[in-house]
């Protein structure tokens, strides 16, 4: 017997989700259907309101619920200080080492010929305007070291370069508490061209 | 290093198969199309990920199977078991029951060198064969080699696109040239490095099984001379009608000479067949002369092609593999198996798609 009609557009709406593959959206899609329909409905709210009340902060580009989104609105954040993300969840990652207390601004994404995004599908407009109006005294360039990420920080060093205004990117080389051992060749060798002097 | 056990299901057309193999030197014998050279194929699977054939995974699918599984034992200074599924929906290969992440981290684990018809394309097809030879023997011995060549791959795709579109953004442009230039410059430095190490090897090679007194050479024509950055500033008018990066590593050339003269176009069949096979034995022995142990030879047919004069001058290299306790596996029909092979053998018969001792 083929599943209900409605089952089956449920599979293939979850089927859609990132990490959910057919089989696991066919088991949630039964699971659902049996659940007692107030803890379903409760669940469908919540996707709702959840993508209702959530959107981008229109300054640095956050998932907020509110505008300017709390960092941005901290008088305790440092303003002369932005951090450069590609996505909004890298602020989490960013935020979550607790030694960062300047601000952010999340590009949304990486020059990518090979997808098609150009540098005018990016936030890189909307952070010149930040330039102008916020007292900012560096940059601090967070992106991947793949070749986008590469290409994307030079380019934005490039483009966003002014009078007054640092612009740097942050280490790349050995992950804290591990020995030599466990790195490879082209980590080793970007973590000695990042070499630093002892003081 | 040898192979002490392969595992075939599926695999073109093998629907199962289970074999022990010992050191030393296998001859594969049997008639056309029963299976003799998918073996060869399977071993050199498990150490390149690729077929020697040059063909995609879906023509190596016994037919009217769903996906082939090739799996090995590898005995060499520790023991690795190797296993690997394909099909069209799932793919996967694992080593020691730990699933491959890292393609660095597998190449090695199963050192082969192929002699196969194939071979003269090194002498008759384009650049790309003989770039796709240096790269192999790159990979197998320069750790890090192979995470350079998939980034060049990679940004040059890229920047090649970025030439393709109609406005061209210069400083994107100029981002992804860096990175171009700085991986594709050390790039050309290991292909540098290790041309004049196998030259000699090969012009031995050639000496030991040609007839003829003429001198293989051997010469590394890089794309870029001097330095990547200017000459790639340079080519920006080239690059733009052509709408695609014209200079770097993807441009390199290997040229090979007898008495000076260029091989492919000079050369006759016979020539170009002994310089084909040299340059694999060049391979063969920089490998065996790096990691101190002989890669698994796999002959496919080949020795068949040549006389008796040419096939002796093979015989040193194979004595070596014996000696350092590797393996060959050598494919033949019953007729013109070399008999002056005074090795010990292990002859298989090789019977639609059955291995008997």
């Amino acid at each position: 017997m083929p599943l209900p009609s409605s089952i089956a557009a449920l599979t293939a709406a979850l089927s859609k989700l990132p990490g959910i593959g057919p089989r696991s959206a066919e088991r949630i899609a039964l699971h659902l259907v049996q659940s007692e329909s107030g803890a379903v409905s409760q669940l469908a709210d919540a996707i709702v309101a959840a993508r209702v009340k959530v959107h981008l902060c229109t300054t640095c580009g956050a998932l907020t619920e509110i505008s300017p989104c709390e960092i941005c609105a901290s008088p305790r954040r440092d303003a002369s200080l932005v951090c450069v993300v590609e996505r909004p969840v890298d602020i989490l990652s960013v935020d979550k080492g607790g030694t960062f207390h300047g601000k952010f601004h999340v590009l949304g994404g990486k020059i990518s010929p090979l997808d098609g995004v150009e540098p005018e599908d990016l936030r890189i407009a909307e952070l010149e305007a930040r330039l102008q109006a916020e007292p900012i005294q560096e940059l601090i360039i967070a992106l991947g070291t793949d070749v986008e990420g590469d290409a994307t920080s030079y380019y934005l060093a490039k483009r966003l370069a002014r009078a007054g205004l640092k612009i740097t990117r942050i280490a790349h080389g050995l992950p804290a508490g591990t020995g030599l051992e466990f790195a490879d060749e082209l980590t080793l060798s970007r973590a000695l061209e990042g070499r630093r002097e002892l003081s | 290093m040898h192979l002490a056990h392969l595992r075939l299901r599926d695999f073109r057309n093998y629907a199962r198969l289970d074999v022990d193999f010992a050191p030393g030197f296998h001859l594969l014998l049997g008639d056309n199309a029963q299976g003799k050279t998918n073996i060869l194929e399977a071993v050199y699977l498990m150490a390149t990920l690729r077929s020697f054939r040059g063909v995609g995974s879906a023509q190596m699918i016994r037919q009217g199977a769903k996906g082939y599984f090739v799996g090995g034992k590898v005995v060499g200074q520790g023991e690795a078991e190797i296993k690997m599924y394909w099909s069209v929906a799932e793919r996967n290969l694992s080593l020691n029951g730990r699933t491959v992440k890292k393609l660095a981290e597998y190449l090695g684990t199963l050192r082969t060198v192929v002699f196969c018809t194939e071979d003269l394309q090194l002498i008759k097809g384009t650049g790309r064969v003989r770039r796709r030879f240096l790269d192999l023997l790159l990979s197998q011995t320069q750790p890090g080699y192979l995470g350079l060549l998939q980034r060049y791959a990679h940004t040059l795709r890229s920047r090649n696109a970025l030439l393709k579109q109609r406005s061209l953004d210069e400083v994107a442009l100029e981002g992804f040239s860096r990175e171009l230039v700085a991986v594709g410059t050390e790039i050309t430095r290991q292909r540098r490095e290790i041309v004049p190490r196998i030259s000699p090897l090969a012009r031995l090679a050639y000496r030991r099984i040609s007839n003829d007194a003429e001198e293989l050479r051997i010469e590394y024509l890089p794309s870029v001379k001097k330095d990547f950055a200017v000459e790639l500033a340079q080519s920006r008018a080239r690059e733009r009608s052509q709408r695609m990066t014209v200079v770097g590593p993807h441009r390199d050339e290997l040229q090979l000479e007898l008495n000076v003269r260029s091989a492919a176009q000079f050369g006759s069949e016979g020539q170009k067949r002994s310089v084909a096979i040299a340059l694999k034995m060049a391979q063969a022995e920089y490998l065996t002369g790096l990691h101190g142990s002989a890669p698994l030879l796999l002959i496919d047919d080949v020795m068949g092609e040549l006389d008796v004069k040419r096939r002796s001058g093979f015989l040193p290299l194979l004595e070596q593999v014996h000696r350092s306790r590797g393996q060959v596996f050598m494919t033949c029909t019953e007729e013109n198996w070399p008999r002056e092979l005074g090795l010990e053998l292990h002859r298989w018969r090789v019977h639609a798609g059955a291995l008997k001792a």
